[in-house]
């Protein structure tokens, strides 16, 4: 079904297309380039063996065309016939070598250009289905016989050939450009062309000026054609259909419709990179691996990439194998599941087992009211459900349907399965009356288990402490806010904004009455991702030397505001921001030494309990933590137990316990009131650190120690010592990788690289000098 | 099991979309502690109410905790969750670490929640199976110093580096050391060393009867504000039996309520609500399509089967030579060929600036096509860390929305790199509060703003072409539809997720637990999801007749046929006339003709509009069995033959 395509392209290549007009920079080869690149570019990328590119040139030194025995048929030569295949990169490149201002001065008649390219498709394309195209791209400054243009105009018409004439610097009143001081002898050059055009009909021809051309490629995405997919050929049912009913009722009353499911919306995905490595002898050569390197050499094999599989080996935990995995044969292995951490394995004949059995169905569980129903409990994209094509009497029950829903402004919830033994999916049916041809809407509904239960306190209150419901406080918004919010709101509608698809595409009158565009509407907002990457992909591939370049500004149109709408909102915002009172947080609440070091009050607030009990006061008031641990020890009645706990933690002498190494750790950090305390408490984290790596069977351990070192970095940034932890985390990593820790200890190591446990920089502490290149030197592992 | 491969994970994350990798590295870690004592234990009054309690407190909070393990398997397959019990008289603690802490019982481990771990609970809260006796309180009282310290080991131990780490303390003590001071100061220290090891305490009070619990009397002492909750204050509802619910049930809402972690997708986003201002917000991933977990590799030849862990090593295609991940590049197809571009020119394309949510302006929220549909939205909540005053107009800019029915439309970039994206905000309505006229379509939502993700043009697809003259039902008909409609209102006239589990997900997890628990597979799965027929009948049935009645009618009048068999189901072919004698039979119609049944005058319109071309050459088949015409020859050929059968036929 795919369609065949052949277009010719005739490129004017004549001396005075080198020149520099209008102002541009760029040659008028160079800059119509931009556009035919673009095109031939796109078919490239395609890939489609049925889209054929020719190209000839006009006004070239030599002749090489099949006409050229006959007059008038010089300086015009095939650079690229027609041929089966398609485009492909070894042909862009060799176009590329040919595409030049022939400096010599040339004559070359263009219409001839185009009797030319009239036979190659012919001769091509046969009788057969092609869309047939001719493109031709010159500056007019070559004297074009204007006869026989009845004739030419016929042919092409016979033959199905459109004409798309693009001009450098036509005039184009539609568009709104005329070049001044004109030569006469292109003047005379665009009225016969434009001749020319009109007599092959205004379905048939198109006549403009190249600077439209290549506007509209950067304001106009090309969006991929996609052809409509059915997901979905059956009954759409309310009640139960099968006849089915309790007992010996009377079956029931139900509802079947003929109907077919297309996709509405399908989230398109940005071209997908292949992963790839330079081929080994290339690597070899000096590592000249680029694409853009090899399009310059001779081009034959292509630029030296190749593709990379994935190789996959199987391990179980082992503990008698050293680095406690083993490897196991892929054979040895059987499908199964998790099932919490217990592998439930489920043999080859009963893999369906846990699969729930469904029948093909698309059917109704009731309505609900349009105002009792949020578009943000829609979870994904939308189908579009029409009546069975030849089936008039379902378009008509399905009408039905459609239009009671949109009177009662209601949606219907339905349950879909689309083919036999698919997972039930429940969707919001959304009636499409105005559609051509009317439709059901349906997305799909999140059902109990997709809804998670986050708690958050209401916008619309604060309820203090004590319970009482506070009208005003400085997280609800006054009413001078609300009223400001209010107005910038209103004055920012867009509804009443003009809307404009590109940059002036106003004189479309696809839509006839004038009616005004809706500012940023679906069909004209495009995915910056996906266009910016084809963009940047054809560029290198047809211009390799080119820079990629800035994205085109239509991708970027929703980025920011209107301006003009800003403008005329300004006394809004201004009057917004003056009553919001914003006030930024800077970047960092430097830390300071000592207890409650850096930070605010809520958070020493919330270094409490909520009775506000002072925890520290309560340890320090404690005056013989034995005393206190002993009587907790009477009442457990177990003295062993309940003493050594208790006394380890209320130890008020800057040390840290093993056991309880975190607390511990941060309690006499607060207490410390020299450095040398604080050097001293690191010191032993660190040594308790590394017992732990030293004591761990496998990797057992190194969740623990990895803890304990996030806490340490994070108190030492506190702190203000960067310098002890940096200290500590360099000697850590030549121990671990030297394998003084007990033994190969570099899952450790990919750990704490994982965690970015590694230095501190001076960005996160000011007092450090250690810079970003060290900390990432740092994580080398050598 | 350790952290796995987080941080190879994130070495490789390409930048996809919205994901959930931060996201899920975060993971969580729940110790239930259930005090075991006299009271807790004491079987609820006898009632002939058939809603009464059949449950003492501990084998409600058993229960709910089977039930919240249970859930957590499927909900959050990585997250470890444990069940200490005290106050009783054995003690047990980790198997390798002996010494137990006095009336302490550790019944599951912190762990990943194992088959076996599931079966022994479920055996204890259904059969009341307690072999051990771990049921049986202790004479003397526990001291909750070391109920915390036990926990704090359990929680430093097991569950070292996880982002969450909470303890669910459910009991009915609101006062366990009240004449001695000592023991509670112990307690209140113990208290601080969790708080300072990141572990928060939610407390679960159960009362009953007409007793308070008291927090002031110890456990102000014990529980912090949790720097991570918003100043929600709320927090220790108190489960009780009474008001039509059973303990259990208040107890497990009150669970629920606190079983998720709450974790952010991001954080401190820049939400530029004017040019020149600025909040931040905080965003979460409150509707998350939950999917059974992928098939993994189990290994059978050792004792017990055990998961087999895949490791990948890269390779050249040609050389089949080992790559290291360094020599990797991305290239693009394009004519056969690759191109490719330097890291830096391919974070340049990607690159569409840092962070941000960017009003550019609002609509009313009429102008949103219910189509406009792509992907699961994402929730906003303001924050006060790097703007003071963000909630205020937050709040401010919700307002204005609910009240003039308007939404915001924005340009969002979730995260650098991330590809941006236009969304709609919306906001949600306020919770109804307590026994308030729900007036809200999603009560189960809080209040706050949406992002609804808007396609883009180049995700908008197109449906075949239309019909020339498409049919559409008169006036008559679609009031006989209205009255069904209207008939078939769901409850409280909303969708509520929370009514319709997953079906085909519930069912992978019950059989999965069957099969891991060697029980027996249930035959019958349960489906929330399908209509309630008999109701549906009830209800509608004699409208849906006047409806049948009235489409056959109209179809008569417009010499439309009623059969369908022009079009068959793919893989129906056994069965032509099926779908004939469905509708007949549902529209009340003797159908007409042969089995397979042709609407003829349709085919005489398309034949006679010239769309029969659009017709498949399987259809075209179809039609020209069911006209008694050869079906032989090329498409054109059909085409030619049902055209001359459509003029021949006039």
């Amino acid at each position: 079904m795919a369609d065949k395509e052949a277009t010719v392209y005739i490129l004017d290549l004549g001396s005075t297309m080198g020149d520099c007009n209008s102002g541009r920079v760029e040659s008028d080869l160079t800059w119509s380039m931009r556009y035919v690149w673009d095109k031939i570019g796109t078919t490239v990328a395609a890939s489609r063996k049925t889209w054929c590119v020719g190209v000839i040139g006009l006004r070239t030194t030599d002749t090489f065309n099949p006409l050229q025995e006959d007059d008038g048929y010089d300086n015009i030569s095939i650079l690229q016939p027609l041929a089966a295949g398609g485009m492909t990169m070894s042909h862009l490149r060799e176009l590329r070598k040919k595409i030049f201002v022939h400096d010599d001065q040339n004559a070359g008649d263009a219409v001839s250009a185009i009797v030319v390219a009239v036979d190659m498709i012919e001769h091509f394309t046969k009788k057969l289905k092609y869309k047939r195209k001719i493109v031709l791209v010159t500056d007019g400054m070559e004297p074009i016989d204007g006869d026989d243009f009845d004739e030419i105009a016929k042919k092409m018409g016979d033959s199905g050939i459109e004409l798309v004439v693009l001009g450098v610097d036509f005039d184009d009143p539609d568009y709104g450009y005329k070049q001044e001081d004109k030569p006469k002898i292109k003047k005379r050059n665009e009225e016969l062309l434009s001749q020319l055009c009109d007599q092959c009909g205004e379905d048939n021809a198109v006549f403009g000026t190249m600077a439209e051309a290549i506007d509209d490629m950067s304001s106009r995405p090309r969006l991929k054609p996609m052809r409509p997919y059915k997901n979905y050929d059956g009954l759409l049912t309310l009640g139960r259909s099968d006849g089915k009913g309790d007992d010996d009722d009377p079956p029931p009353k139900s509802i079947s419709i003929s109907v077919e499911r297309y996709f509405k919306t399908h989230l398109a995905k940005p071209v997908s990179a292949t992963t790839v490595v330079a081929r080994m002898d290339d690597a070899l050569l000096g590592g000249r691996s680029s694409a853009d390197g090899d399009v310059d050499m001779d081009g034959a094999g292509g630029p030296g990439l190749t593709p990379v599989h994935n190789a996959r080996t199987y391990k179980v935990p082992d503990a008698s194998a050293p680095g406690g995995k083993k490897d196991v044969e892929f054979d040895a292995l059987a499908k199964g599941y998790e099932y919490g951490r217990t592998a439930v394995h489920i043999s080859e004949s009963e893999h369906n087992i846990t699969k729930l059995e469904t029948t093909k169905s698309f059917t109704i569980v009731g309505f609900v009211p349009w105002d009792r129903f949020e578009p943000f409990l829609l979870i994904g994209e939308c189908c579009q459900t029409i009546a069975s094509r030849f089936m008039e009497t379902s378009s008509l029950a399905l009408s039905s349907l459609i239009n009671a829903l949109w009177e009662l402004e209601s949606f219907a919830v339905a349950r879909i399965v689309a083919k036999d033994g698919k997972e039930p999916q429940l969707v919001l049916l959304m009636p499409g009356p105005t559609s051509s041809p009317e439709c059901l809407y349906d997305v799909p509904l999140p059902f109990a288990e997709d809804v998670r239960n986050y708690q958050f306190p209401p916008l619309d209150k604060v309820v203090t402490i004590s319970g009482a419901t506070l009208a005003k406080h400085r997280n609800l918004p006054s009413d001078d806010l609300l009223d400001a919010m209010g107005d910038y709101v209103d004055a920012m509608d867009l509804s009443s904004f003009p809307g404009k698809g590109g940059d002036d595409e106003e004189t479309e009158d696809e839509d006839g009455d004038g009616e005004e565009e809706e500012y940023c509407a679906i069909e004209a907002t495009y995915n910056p991702t996906i266009h910016r990457f084809n963009a940047a992909i054809r560029t290198r591939a047809t211009q390799p030397d080119e820079p990629i370049g800035e994205p085109s500004k239509v991708l970027l149109q929703y980025s920011h505001p209107p301006e003009d709408l800003v403008a005329k909102a300004k006394p809004t915002i201004d009057d917004l921001i003056a009553t919001s009172e914003i006030k930024k947080v800077p970047p960092k609440i430097k830390g300071r030494k000592g207890r409650g070091a850096g930070k605010s009050a809520a958070q020493l607030e919330s270094e409490k309990p909520l009775s506000g009990l002072d925890i520290d006061a309560l340890l320090s008031s404690t005056p013989a933590p034995v005393a206190s641990s002993a009587s907790t020890g009477t009442v457990t009645g177990d003295p062993s137990q309940g003493t050594m706990k208790v006394e380890a933690s209320q130890s008020q002498n800057l040390t840290v316990d093993p056991e309880n190494s975190i607390p511990t750790f941060k309690q006499a950090l607060r207490h410390t009131t020299s450095p040398e305390q604080v050097s001293s408490l690191v010191s032993s984290l660190g040594n308790i650190t590394r017992e732990l790596i030293t004591d761990s069977l496998g990797d057992v351990n190194y969740d623990r120690a990895a803890e304990n070192m996030r806490v340490m970095r994070d108190e030492m940034i506190a702190f203000e010592e960067p310098g002890l932890y940096n200290a500590f985390v360099k000697d850590l990593k030549k121990k671990v990788l030297s394998g003084e820790l007990g033994g190969d200890r570099r899952e450790m190591w990919w750990q704490i690289r994982g965690e970015k446990l590694g230095l501190i920089t001076e960005a996160e502490s000011e007092v450090g000098d250690t810079t970003a290149v060290d900390a990432r030197e740092f994580y080398t592992s050598r | 099991m350790a952290d796995d491969n987080k941080w190879r994970a994130s070495e490789e994350e390409e930048d996809e979309e919205l994901d959930e990798n931060d996201y899920k590295s975060q993971k969580d870690a729940i110790l239930f502690a259930i005090d075991v004592s006299h009271s807790m234990l004491k079987p609820p009054p006898a009632s002939t109410s058939k809603k009464a309690d059949k449950d003492s407190a501990v084998l409600a909070a058993l229960k709910s905790a089977y039930q919240v393990m249970q859930q957590r398997i499927i909900s959050n397959p990585k997250d470890m969750m444990g069940i200490m019990l005290f106050g009783t008289e054995k003690s047990r603690f980790q198997e390798d670490s002996g010494r137990p802490y006095p009336h302490c019982y550790l019944f599951v481990d912190l762990d990943i929640p194992s088959a076996n771990d599931v079966k022994a609970l479920k055996y204890l809260v259904e059969d009341g199976d307690d072999p051990a006796q771990v049921l049986t309180p202790s004479e003397e009282p526990v001291t909750m110093a070391n109920v915390l310290f036990c926990a704090n080991q359990i929680f430093t131990t097991k569950a070292a580096n996880f982002g969450s780490r909470r303890l669910f303390i459910i009991t009915d003590n609101d006062d366990p050391h009240a004449l001695d001071k000592q023991a509670r100061s112990a307690a209140a220290v113990r208290a601080k060393d969790l708080y300072d090891l990141g572990v928060v305490i939610e407390l679960f009070p159960i009362r009953c009867g007409d007793s308070q619990f008291d927090l002031t009397k110890f456990y102000d002492d014990i529980v912090y504000r949790d720097p991570a909750q918003e100043e929600d204050l709320e927090r220790f509802k108190a489960s009780k039996s009474g008001d039509g619910l059973s303990l259990l049930s208040s107890l497990v809402s009150n669970i629920n309520s606190k079983q998720v972690a709450k974790r952010a997708m991001f954080s401190n986003l820049p939400f530029e609500i004017a040019p020149g201002l600025r909040i931040s917000v905080k965003g979460y991933n409150i509707i998350h399509s939950q999917k059974p977990a992928r098939t993994c590799y189990v290994w059978l030849d050792g004792e017990t089967p055990q998961l087999a862990v895949g490791e990948t090593t890269r390779m050249a295609d040609e050389s089949t030579r080992t790559v290291e991940k360094t020599e990797l590049k991305k290239a693009y197809k394009f004519g056969g060929e690759f191109v490719h571009f330097s890291p830096e020119e391919q974070k340049e394309i990607r690159s569409f600036g840092s962070p941000i949510l960017r009003i550019i302006g609002f609509k009313p929220r009429k102008l949103l096509p219910f189509w406009a549909a792509v992907k699961k939205p994402v929730f906003l909540f303001p924050s006060e860390d790097d703007y003071v005053g963000s909630t205020r107009v937050f709040t401010a800019l919700w307002r204005k929305l609910l009240d003039s029915d308007k939404m915001g439309v924005a340009w969002f970039v979730a995260r650098s790199n991330s590809s941006p994206i236009l969304v709609a905000i919306l906001p949600s309505n306020p919770q109804p509060s307590g026994d308030e006229e729900l007036d809200s379509g999603t009560p189960f939502l809080p209040a706050g703003l949406w992002l609804h993700p808007l396609p883009f043009a180049d995700d908008l697809r197109d449906g075949p072409d239309p019909p020339k003259e498409p049919l559409r039902a008169g006036e008559e008909l679609t009031k006989k539809m209205r009255v069904i409609v209207q008939q078939l209102q769901l409850p409280k006239a909303m969708y509520n997720p929370k009514k319709y589990p997953n079906p085909a997900l519930q069912w992978h997890y019950r059989i999965l637990q069957a099969l891991a628990l060697e029980e027996e597979v249930p035959e019958e799965p349960d489906d929330a999801t399908l209509p309630k027929y008999k109701a549906i009948n009830n209800r509608a049935g004699g409208y849906i007749q006047d409806w049948s009645e009235k489409l056959h009618d109209d179809a008569r009048a417009l010499n439309l046929s009623i059969g369908g068999g022009v079009k068959r189901e793919p893989g129906d072919d056994d069965k032509p006339a099926k779908k004939a004698r469905s509708l007949s039979k549902t529209t009340g119609v003797k159908k007409e003709g042969t089995p397979g049944a042709v609407d003829i005058a349709g085919l005489r319109r398309s034949a006679q509009a010239g769309t029969v071309s659009k017709m498949t050459v399987a259809e075209l088949r179809d039609a020209l069995a069911g006209l008694k015409l050869p079906t032989t020859g090329k498409k054109a050929e059909l085409i030619e033959r049902m055209e001359s059968w459509a003029e021949a036929d006039n």
